[in-house]
Order: C-alpha cells, then sequence, then structure tokens
C-alpha cells in the first residue's frame, strides 16, 4: 500500500513540478505492449512521465519476477531506471522486452560503458550501481553518410545539438514522408530483445550487415545459430544487429510495420545555406557527391521539378536508377534510394515513375505506342540477323501492333498509323485509320473537316511545323534560338545534329550555316 | 518557382554589387525590372586585349526554373570575336549550356564571359568567318576586332585607313553596320566586300 502511495505521490509531484515550470503539458497515457523472452506478452498503459523502475514494479509482479530482477530492453539499449518513459521515443502500441536477469548474476559486472556510469553518477548520486544506459535516440549522433567523417570524441553539450533525426517514406499507412526512429533487432533470430555493443556512428553502420554485434536476449537464438552453424560452417558464432526504421506519424502496426529511410535528408546541425536559393533551413538534403553539397528541401522539389518537366532525368551508371546528380554537377552523385523523389506530389512522383518507365522500355529497344492516351510499352521480337538482311525495310517488319494495348497498329520508324511504303514525314497524320466518326448512320460527314475536328489534330500539326525529328532517336524537336548545332537533350541521346541538313553535325555545317 | 530564382538573383546580384570587380569597374549589372527575370550586364575588356577599353552589354535572361537551368546571356554590344555570333550576339560557352551548373552565379557568368575575351576557343567557333580570321591571319582579325570595340564599345583607337575604307562604301549608299561587316569578313579587301555587298543588293532586287 506505501509503495502505490509513494508511486502516486511522486506522479504527482512530477505532475506538479510540470505545471509549475509550464514546460510540457501532461500528455494521455500510453499503451504498450512488453514481451517477455519466455514468451509472454503484456499490454500496459502507462503515464508518459514515469519512469523505468515504475515500469519494472508495474510488470515484476504481473511476471512474478522481482522489479529488481527485471532489464528493459528497447530500441537496441537497456533502459536505466531512472529513464523516463516519454523521453525514449516509445509511440503507442510500441513493443519494450523484459528480460529476467540470470539469479546471482552482479549487475555491477555488466557496466562497461564509463560513460553511462558517469552519467548515472550525476544524475542519480547514490544509485550508481545501477545497470543500463540512456535510450538509443538519446545517445545517437547525427550519422555522417560516410564511414570517413566519422564523429570524434563529441561533448555532452555537441551531442545534445547533434542528437539524430531521421526521415522515412512510410508507405503505408501515412504514404508520406515522415519522421522516422531507429530499431534494431537480432540479424540471426529477429527478435528486439537485443542489446547493441556500440552506437552506430555512421549510415553504413546502420544500412550494412555485420557491422556491429548485439547481444541476443531470445532464448532460442542460440539453439539457431547452433544450428545454422552446423549447416555452414561460415556462420559466425557472433550476432549481428539489423536496424530497421518505423515511421514516427502512425500507431506502431506491429514488429513488422517498417519505412524506407530517407538518408539523404538530415536535419541541418552545421547550418549549411543551401546551394539554390542560399537560405539557411533547419532540413536540407545533402548530396551523395563528395563536396556534399545542400539543397533545402524546397529547392530539391524545384530542382526536380524542372528535370522531370525537361524529362532530364538519368539513368546513373552503376545502378541503373532513374535518378538525378547533385545540381552543382558533381561526378558520382546520383542518388540511389529513390524513396527521396516521395517528397514530389503524389502527381509528381506518378510522372516520374511514368518516365522512368518509358525511358527503360525505350533504352531496351523498346518502342511506345504512339496513340494518344495510351503510350504501351512494347518490345517487339528482335529481328534475326537474316530477316534483316532479307528485307531491312520490309513492311512487316515496319508493322507493329500495340498489343495487351489499345490494338493500335502503326509504323515503326514515323510512328503514324501504319502504312505501305516510304514514311512521309511532311504528310500530316494519316487519317484513314481512325474514322469511327463518319459511320454513324444518318449523318453525312465531310471526311476532310472530320478530320480537322479532332481534338489534338491542332497540337499535331503545331508540332508537325515547329519542330524536327532528332536523326538518331526521332524525338521532335523545336529550335528556339541560338545556333544551328542541335545537341538532342533525350536521356541517353545526346545526339550532336545540324538543324539544317538534318544530319550529324560537322565542320562544313559549322563553316557554312552556322547561323542558317 | 518563380520565387526561388528571383530571391536567388536578388542576392547574385547585390554578391555581384558588392565584389571587388565592381569596385575595378571589371563588370557591372543592372536591373532591367522588378521582377529579377531580365538584366543587364556589362563586362570591361580586359587589357591586353584588342577589346581592352570597350564595354560589353550583355542581355541576362533568367528562366524560371532558375537556377537549375542556366540563364540566356547574349551580346547586345556588337563584337567581332570567334566564340560569338557577329550578327546576334550569340555565345557559345559550354557553362550557358550543358556544363551549367545550379553553384554558379552571375558573378561567376560574367567573369567566365570576360575570360573568353582574354582567351577565345577557335576549335568551338560561334562565328566562323571570325574563327577563320582569327587562326589564320590573327594581326587582321586583332585589328578588326579593335576597330569594332572602337565602333561600338567605346573604345580608344581610332583607325583612320578602316574607317576610310567604310566611308568609301557608305558614299556608295550602302548602311555603315553592313559595309563593317562585309569588310571584316574579307579581311577589309574593298574590292571583294563590294563585290559581296552589290551581289546581295542584286540577289534582294
Amino acid at each position: 500500500m506505501s509503495f502505490l502511495f509513494n508511486l502516486l505521490k511522486g506522479a504527482f509531484l512530477r505532475m506538479l513540478q510540470l505545471i509549475w515550470f509550464g514546460k510540457r503539458k501532461i500528455s494521455n497515457s500510453l499503451s504498450i505492449y512488453v514481451k517477455t523472452n519466455t514468451g509472454n506478452t503484456l499490454s500496459i498503459d502507462l503515464d508518459p512521465k514515469w519512469d523505468i523502475r515504475n515500469l519494472k514494479e508495474i510488470v515484476g509482479p504481473q511476471l512474478g519476477i522481482s522489479p529488481e530482477d527485471i532489464k528493459i530492453i528497447f530500441a537496441g539499449k537497456e533502459l536505466h531506471n531512472s529513464t523516463i518513459i516519454e523521453e525514449c521515443d516509445l509511440g503507442q502500441q510500441s513493443i519494450l522486452h523484459a528480460i529476467k536477469l540470470p539469479p546471482g548474476k552482479n549487475r555491477l559486472n555488466r557496466k562497461k560503458d564509463t560513460k553511462n556510469l558517469i552519467e548515472e553518477s550525476i544524475d542519480e548520486g547514490s544509485e550508481a550501481n545501477e545497470s543500463g544506459s540512456k535510450p538509443l535516440n538519446e545517445t545517437l549522433i547525427d550519422l555522417p553518410l560516410e564511414d570517413s567523417d566519422r564523429h570524434e570524441n563529441h561533448s555532452e553539450q555537441e551531442q545534445q545539438q547533434a542528437r539524430a533525426h531521421f526521415y522515412v517514406y512510410c508507405s503505408l499507412p501515412c504514404k508520406s514522408v515522415e519522421a522516422g526512429k531507429l530499431r534494431v533487432r537480432c540479424a540471426t533470430c529477429g527478435s528486439g530483445a537485443v542489446t547493441v555493443d556500440r552506437d552506430p556512428q555512421c549510415w553504413p553502420d546502420v544500412q550494412q550487415p555485420r557491422r556491429i554485434t548485439v547481444h541476443c536476449e531470445n532464448h532460442d537464438c542460440q539453439t539457431l545459430l547452433s544450428s545454422l552453424a552446423q549447416k555452414d560452417e561460415g556462420t559466425p558464432q557472433v550476432r549481428y544487429a539489423q536496424f530497421y526504421f518505423k515511421c514516427a506519424n502512425h500507431v506502431s502496426l506491429g514488429e513488422k510495420d517498417e519505412a524506407v529511410p530517407l538518408y539523404l535528408i538530415k536535419p541541418n546541425l552545421r547550418n549549411v545555406p543551401c546551394l539554390a536559393c542560399t537560405d539557411t533551413r533547419d532540413t536540407v538534403l545533402v548530396f551523395p557527391c563528395e563536396a556534399g553539397h545542400v539543397t533545402c528541401l524546397d529547392c530539391f522539389r524545384d530542382y526536380c521539378v524542372a528535370r522531370l518537366r525537361d524529362r532530364q532525368f538519368e539513368f546513373d551508371d552503376n545502378h541503373g536508377y532513374y535518378t538525378l546528380p547533385c545540381p552543382a554537377g558533381c561526378q558520382n552523385s546520383h542518388i540511389s534510394e529513390v524513396h527521396h523523389f516521395r517528397l514530389l506530389s503524389p502527381e509528381q512522383y506518378e510522372q516520374y515513375q511514368r518516365f522512368g518507365t518509358e525511358e527503360y522500355v525505350l533504352r531496351a529497344g523498346g518502342l511506345l505506342c504512339p496513340r494518344p492516351d495510351c503510350g504501351m510499352g512494347i518490345i517487339p521480337p528482335d529481328q534475326t540477323d537474316e530477316e534483316r538482311s532479307r528485307s531491312p525495310d520490309e513492311d512487316d517488319c515496319r508493322r507493329i501492333q500495340c498489343i495487351g494495348g489499345c490494338g493500335y497498329v502503326f509504323c515503326r520508324r514515323c510512328l503514324q498509323g501504319f502504312h505501305v511504303g516510304e514514311c512521309d514525314s511532311q504528310q500530316p497524320t494519316t487519317y484513314s485509320s481512325t474514322s469511327a466518326v463518319s459511320c454513324l448512320s444518318g449523318y453525312a460527314i465531310d471526311p476532310l473537316r472530320a478530320s480537322e475536328a479532332k481534338w489534338d489534330e491542332a497540337s499535331k500539326k503545331t508540332i508537325q511545323i515547329s519542330t524536327k525529328p532528332c536523326p538518331k532517336c526521332r524525338t521532335p524537336t523545336e529550335r528556339d534560338g541560338g545556333c544551328m548545332h542541335m545537341v538532342c537533350t533525350r536521356a541517353g541521346c545526346s545526339f550532336q545534329w545540324c538543324w539544317v541538313c538534318q544530319t550529324e553535325w560537322t565542320r562544313d555545317c559549322m563553316g557554312s550555316h552556322w547561323f542558317g | 518557382m518563380a520565387n526561388i530564382a528571383a530571391q536567388r538573383i536578388k542576392r547574385e546580384f547585390k554578391e555581384v554589387i558588392k565584389s571587388e570587380e565592381v569596385a575595378k569597374c571589371a563588370i557591372k549589372v543592372e536591373l532591367v525590372n522588378d521582377s529579377f527575370t531580365e538584366l543587364k550586364g556589362e563586362i570591361a575588356g580586359p587589357p591586353d586585349t584588342p577589346y581592352e577599353g570597350g564595354n560589353f552589354v550583355l542581355e541576362i535572361k533568367v528562366p524560371e526554373t532558375y537556377p537549375f537551368n542556366p540563364p540566356k546571356v547574349r551580346f547586345i554590344t556588337k563584337i567581332w570575336h570567334p566564340n560569338i555570333s557577329s550578327v546576334t550576339g550569340a555565345i557559345c560557352l559550354d557553362i550557358l549550356k550543358d556544363q551549367w551548373a545550379a553553384a554558379m552565379t552571375l558573378r561567376t557568368v560574367l567573369l567566365s564571359l570576360q575570360a573568353l575575351l582574354s582567351a577565345a576557343e577557335p576549335d568551338d567557333p560561334q562565328d566562323a568567318v571570325v574563327a577563320k580570321q582569327y587562326k589564320e591571319q590573327p594581326e587582321m582579325f586583332r585589328q578588326t576586332a579593335k576597330h569594332w570595340t572602337s565602333v561600338y564599345a567605346g573604345g580608344p583607337a581610332k583607325m583612320s585607313d578602316l574607317d576610310d575604307k567604310i566611308r568609301r562604301l557608305t558614299d556608295m549608299g550602302i548602311e555603315e553596320h553592313n559595309a563593317r561587316v562585309a569588310l571584316s569578313s574579307y579581311n577589309w579587301d574593298l574590292e571583294r566586300a563590294t563585290e559581296q555587298l552589290f551581289m546581295t543588293v542584286m540577289a534582294k532586287n
């Protein structure tokens, strides 16, 4: 009874203190799960102002373990008794792990981290004999992209400022870019009841396997590890950490609920101004170039939109992602986590995906159905050498049907309705293929007028009048000034051609009609 | 979109105004409208070049997608230079085309153009006629460029022999600039220039 009284008194005083200072408002209760290494799961409602000791006092009786014999593990850390719940970046329905300490084990011996010891003695004074540490989100500093520029010897204050913030793309249910939470589990058994042997210090620590070892509390893990070792002698006898991210915006949907980390987005701890607008913003995107060029998120969006509008995304050479390099033109600076483009609006992202798919089809030697609103990707069967030598220009080879799409039959070379004989690029679109209008009974419609009264006819004509096709990829190209030297802007084409000759650009063009 | 462009140009504008090059009167920039979409640049002809003493005015158009796309720049002042069109003032400079990067600024553009005046790249010519002369008759090129600088860019040199030749043609009713272009293109050969000019006139008739 006196325990309950003390508890209430403690909570009451703490609340009073908070109200007094008026810094934080009292939050509502937090529903979490406590999982044990014996397979039990408890559902518990907590007050975020409680500390871990309070939690142990609640959990202990329910598990039939003395509170002193429990350790609480969360996100790879054993939590310190004095840690306040709300400091642990726990969300609703988060899972804590409660582990019963083996009897007779002196917790004092398990302390390795002298820094934690010092912190404890500052915080608690007399209670220096407790184990555990601060939660991961409190100890973790900002992760540099590269292994090489790890932070060294941070002072407490620097560490406070440099506390890591993560951004993730949450595909379900938020469908947006959100704040993220770093979590860790055992790479062998998948259990969350692990403590990391050291904090990750750079992104490779988090992203690459076998960088950080863990101590796994799962009883079954040892058996699993031994059986794996029997099968394959190369399996190491140590356990490694597997880091993953969760979206901080929605209530946890269980252990399988993960989100993609957008590791190029960072809090702007070094106050670097944006490359484009030169403002210094709180959150920035750091490009993976050697210089680490920085843009604010607004400018990053504008950069993407400007490139998207001109279809100027590129395939990076290493992975083949349809992506963008650093806007300062650095070498090897392509973004390889394309979820960063989720910063765009859903419509723009959809356009990005469509362009990427189309460019991929074209790059693979395919075609896109030229019929408006279709655009189906078609990869025609390869002609055999024999066929090609027998009939290089024969009609059959040029005849492409949009199978699986709209069924349109078109000419492979000029992308107009299929025709027999030579392509005539000057001729307006052939009207013969679609003449449904004149089929209505009782109406006699002048076919010529019908052909002009089509929705996109004006655009087609404008394109025909104002553009010339790139001699290599046949992309309609408009010249808006300057000289006659054209460089095709289609990604991957870059053909240099002469507007006058409509062939490759030569020194003769330069000499005789640079300006037409 | 346009916001970033305008904001960025405003800052770059200030950067140019405060730069030491402005203090030395080497570059200058002025606003043409309030929306920062068009500016007027000016660069001084670099010393020890035929352009020395001249001031060259540039038209700078800032696209909505600036700084992710380059500004459109051309010479308003007529200039005799292998990489600049003597007709339209169009400039052939990689950083204004595919080598543009978002980290470049008005100041770096103006300084690059000034550097282009110091060191032409005749292998990548914008103006083929000028490039040919630059390579084959460097002294003739220098004289011509100097002459153009003095006539169009306020350069100091007075070249009476060249002026005389132009006067001969203007006396025949040829417009002065056309006369200058024809003479410059034919290495100041009066006979060939006249021939070419009258052939064009006849062709027009």
